[in-house]
């Protein structure tokens, strides 16, 4: 698929999934796509085709000797009239390689320099890593990422990086960047990304059981393309009617969650979006400390309504940890916005309309007419928030 | 006395028992001295408390595969085959624990080291029998504590212990405190047997053999000791720095509450960087008596490979940052740690050259001991090669925690470490059990283990390069892994077949092998000079130091099936070699 494919793809509906680009790349290495790149290039052939002269040099005279000066049939005894010592030959073998090491180590030493220091000009993101999602925050634009990165081409570009609990690294193979990413302190990567296109992000730190699925997407796209990219995330899940909000938040924000809760009903790390509303609804989830949900729900209880108890358990998941799971849930809190809260809990709650039970998307799903024998979305929305004040807090948020 | 044949030894044996009206032929070596259970495992035998060690060892060993060989299986399809992401992290955390504390750092120098090396200084036991065995029973508690982690909770942090994984308690699984604990005890095992051979090589060499007419066997163990007993307490305090954080919550490392994880890394690598010396330095001390006595020449460049392990020794503890090149340290500290990092590879290089030269013009046996001598020297090529991308800075900023590195130090560790260990076992199987194994059978297995390792590992040099990080369960479809992946496991299969025919003819040589001869290679160094299997006090009279490296005073002796002082030249204790043949 050619970018500008993948780039309509992104612009025009966002329920198609980007997959990376399959680029070119040698035999040792993945397509190059940043200035970086083919230095560190340059420097592992070098190093790798020295390799394969001295390897190819000891490997022939191993086997020469071993052939020619086997030991032959009947042999009782040995003739010894070979060399013991020899100074000259010795120093020799040790000088040649200590001169091409100094040679190698100068090289990577001034390619190394360069890969830390970004230019002044770079565009800054900030990247929050948390087990295992990545969060990528443009405060230029006011947006936020999840699973996917948006970045223009062209032009350098600095991830401001933290860890929000143990540590992590983010590895891009296309750009030869990676730099941990440890808690409590930033550190930075920086690239300058010379093809459009999307590339493969990866965490190269272990950070425990989803380690492996701990993956993002680095989208790069020409500068008015990014420009008008951001232009449509900043406001989107603002301007977008209620119906919708499902569908954004199971493109959109639901990827941040897959690594944990799966959709067709399988275990992993969290309970199985699939059922959960209908599960909460009816009260039946069961706690750590032995308490039913059923108990906890209705008006002056501690949920009011069950949207509550979805809410709370996105923003402050370790009070309440469901039987028979560790409770590794991070808190969103203040990573998501209340109106993409909203979207969340409206996706649980249509959820089945938009995937089948193998977890799979349906193609159009019919959310025009929200579930009329419910009758609770109109009556809890405004519960969980009004609109108009958390706009208000957003937008002051922004202007601070 | 030298080369003492075994018959005499028997006949003496005879002797003894017929004054005792002893019914049946025992002879009397260090098996057959004592017996009882409680003869084995309470014995101060430095040989056999190798043995044990070895047996041990080789137990760990087997455990330690198991688990690579599931981990390779999951790895077959990008979504894994057999096992839940938590199983395999479970998975590779333990085959790299046990790989590393319990098999290959004790592996040459506990059990071949504590066999050989008394031996071949002429001794009759280490400096401190007692502390021997009381390491032995560390190693084992120490092993047991691992056990008890996989089944209090599990392990799951990798053999590394990260901060601030492995402290927060809601992250790392509960076996941490256990398998820290058993690190530690494995680090005293460790301590201990260092501070031994140090003693031992000072004070128990023979007259006549000063420093540089040691084998380099003893001098390759020397430069370990040094290493044990100054590296290891760095990780011991570390280690119980981690316990202490887990179990009382005391900021040390953990960023919540008030620590530094990059310290951790810091204090981690200190040691275990030199651990890396601590497993090869050994296996290269084992090549040189492979090399230069299945070569029958005297070793090339002696003094070159003696002082190249003390200078590795030394070196090996100023590089420890080149494991951290992305954790975040300094630049100025990536750029010092890399340039010394790249002055090993000297000693390193200078030991090859001499090992090759060791071979020309020589009279090379093909056999079992000699092939991973050979294969020795191709593998840790490949291993110190590629050691140069990752000392690199820019290039290992791309290669830093992918299959590249994994490839890497699986050919210096395992492909160069062990391989030569597994080696050094045929080369004193001999000597140990007294059978000899089927050289035909040896061969093949060796091929399978050598073909089966460099399929398993060139590929995941590809793998690496092209970006796929470690330690994971499952790997995205579209980037072209899973060939690479598909590779490695079916040469993982074929390593393991080879680990497994090599394991069947060792053990039917113990029950149906040909007896061995004193001396069935033609080595001088002096455990060649004592019966096969060694008597109980190794020697019965301080045996003769000569040029232990000088091979043409041997000749083949058909009646002995083994090597013999030549029948020409006269015996260095003043009797006629002749002698000993004669008295048949």
């Amino acid at each position: 698929m050619s970018f500008l494919g993948s780039v309509a793809g992104t612009l025009l509906a966002f329920n198609d999934p980007l997959v990376p680009t399959s680029g070119q790349g040698t035999f040792w290495m993945p397509e190059s796509a940043s200035t970086q790149a083919p230095f560190v290039d340059h420097v592992f052939d070098f190093i790798t085709v020295l390799s394969y002269f001295f390897q190819i040099v000891i490997t022939i005279v191993l086997v020469w000797f071993a052939i020619r000066y086997r030991k032959r049939k009947g042999q009782v005894n040995f003739e010894d009239d070979g060399p013991v010592h020899n100074t000259a030959l010795e120093l020799t073998w040790t000088l040649v390689p200590l001169f091409l090491v100094v040679g190698i180590f100068y090289v990577g030493m001034a390619g190394f320099l360069d890969l830390r220091r970004a230019p002044s000009s770079a565009y800054e993101v900030s990247v929050t890593a948390q087990k295992w999602s990545w969060s990528f925050d443009h405060p230029e634009y006011g947006v936020n990422q999840a699973g996917v990165v948006t970045v223009p081409v062209g032009r350098p570009v600095e991830f401001l990086m933290t860890s929000a609990d143990v540590l992590h690294s983010c590895f891009v193979p296309a750009f030869r960047v990676k730099q941990d990413i440890i808690p409590g302190r930033y550190s930075r990567l920086w690239f300058e990304a010379t093809k459009p296109g999307v590339y493969q992000l990866y965490c190269t730190e272990y950070c425990g059981t989803d380690h492996s699925k701990m993956l993002a997407l680095v989208e790069v796209l020409p500068e008015d393309q990014f420009q008008e990219t951001m232009g449509k995330l900043a406001t989107e899940y603002m301007d977008l009617p209620e119906q919708d909000l499902p569908t954004y938040a199971l493109d959109r924000l639901y990827n941040r969650c897959s690594s944990c809760h799966s959709l067709d009903g399988s275990t992993a790390v969290g309970p199985s979006f699939k059922g959960l509303w209908d599960r909460t609804a009816n009260g039946e989830t069961v706690f750590k400390d032995g308490r039913r949900l059923s108990d906890m729900i209705g008006p002056g209880k501690e949920f009011p309504e069950p949207e509550d108890y979805i809410r709370d358990s996105i923003l402050v998941p370790q009070s309440h940890i469901v039987q028979n799971y560790a409770g590794a849930m991070p808190s969103f809190q203040g990573q998501l916005k209340e109106r993409q809260v909203l979207a969340l809990v409206l996706m649980m709650k249509y959820l089945d309309r938009m995937v089948d039970d193998q977890g799979n998307r349906i193609e159009s799903p019919d959310l025009n007419e929200l579930d009329p024998g419910m009758g609770e979305v109109e009556a809890s929305a405004p519960e969980i928030g009004d609109e108009n004040e958390f706009d208000a807090v957003a937008t002051a948020g922004k202007g601070g | 006395m030298l080369l003492r044949p075994q018959e005499k030894v028997a006949d003496m044996t005879t002797l003894e028992a017929g004054t005792h009206e002893r019914p049946k032929l025992v002879e009397d070596n260090y098996l057959t001295h004592t017996t009882g259970l409680k003869s084995w495992l309470l014995t101060v035998d430095h040989k056999r408390i190798g043995l044990m060690y070895l047996v041990s060892v080789l137990g760990a060993f087997f455990m330690g595969g198991v688990f690579a060989l599931l981990v390779r299986t999951q790895l077959l399809t990008p979504e894994g085959t057999i096992m839940g992401q938590d199983q395999y992290n479970q998975a590779f955390t333990l085959h790299g624990a046990i790989m590393v504390f319990l098999v290959i750092i004790p592996s040459v120098p506990a059990s071949l080291g504590n066999f050989i090396l008394p031996i071949m200084l002429g001794a009759k036991d280490v400096a401190f029998p007692r502390l021997n065995l009381f390491s032995y029973y560390l190693w084992i508690i120490g092993a047991l504590f691992f056990v008890m982690a996989m089944f209090t909770g599990g392990l799951d942090t990798g053999w590394t212990f990260y901060t601030p994984y492995s402290t927060d308690t809601n992250s790392a699984m509960g076996g941490v405190i256990p398998a820290l604990t058993g690190a530690f005890i494995l680090g005293f095992a460790s301590i201990f047997t260092g501070m031994n051979f140090l003693v031992t090589i000072h004070r128990l060499r023979p007259p006549g053999m000063t420093w540089f007419r040691m084998p380099l066997f003893p001098w390759s163990i020397y430069a370990t000791s040094v290493i044990q007993v100054l590296a290891t307490p760095v990780l011991g305090i570390t280690l119980a720095l981690l316990v202490v954080e887990r179990a009382f919550g005391i900021g040390i490392f953990n960023p919540a509450l008030g620590g530094d994880p990059v310290l951790y890394q810091h204090f981690f690598w200190f040691y275990s960087h030199p651990a890396v010396y601590i497993m090869i330095l050994p296996a290269m001390g084992v090549i040189s008596e492979l090399i230069s006595v299945h070569s029958h020449r005297h070793i090339f460049g002696y003094s070159f490979i003696a002082w190249s392990s003390i200078a590795i020794a030394v070196f090996s503890f100023l590089v420890w940052g080149h494991h951290m090149f992305t954790s975040g340290q300094s630049g100025l500290v990536s750029v010092i740690f890399s340039a010394i990092t790249f002055s090993v590879a000297i000693p390193s290089a200078v030991k090859i050259f001499n090992w090759l030269a060791t071979m020309y013009k020589g009279t090379i046996s093909w056999n079992t001991p000699m092939l991973y001598g050979m294969g020795f020297l191709f593998i840790f090529t490949i291993g110190g090669l590629t050691g140069l991308h990752l000392g690199t800075l820019a290039t290992d900023v791309h290669l830093h925690d992918t299959y590249f590195v994994v490839a890497h130090f699986h050919y210096v560790m395992m492909g160069s470490a062990l391989l030569a260990f597994i080696g050094g076992i045929h080369h004193w199987w001999p000597k140990m059990t007294g059978k000899m194994y089927n050289e035909n059978a040896g061969r093949f297995a060796w091929f399978l283990v050598f073909v089966g390792f460099n399929v398993t590992f060139l590929s995941q040099f590809m793998l690496g390069s092209q970006g796929m990080p470690r330690r994971y369960a499952t790997y995205p479809e579209d980037a072209g892994f899973q060939i690479y992946h598909m590779i490695s496991t079916y040469g993982s299969y074929v390593m393991g077949l080879g680990f497994v025919v090599t394991a069947i003819y060792l053990v039917a040589s113990l029950f149906s092998g040909r007896k061995a001869p004193a001396n069935p290679w033609g080595g001088r160094s002096l455990e060649w000079q004592c019966a096969s299997p060694p008597p109980w006090d190794n020697f019965a009279e301080q045996p003769v130091v000569g040029d232990c490296y000088d091979f043409t005073v041997l000749e083949w002796s058909e009646k002995e099936q083994g090597y013999v002082w030549r029948s020409d030249i006269p015996h260095p204790d003043g009797s006629p070699a002749a002698e000993s043949e004669g008295s048949h």
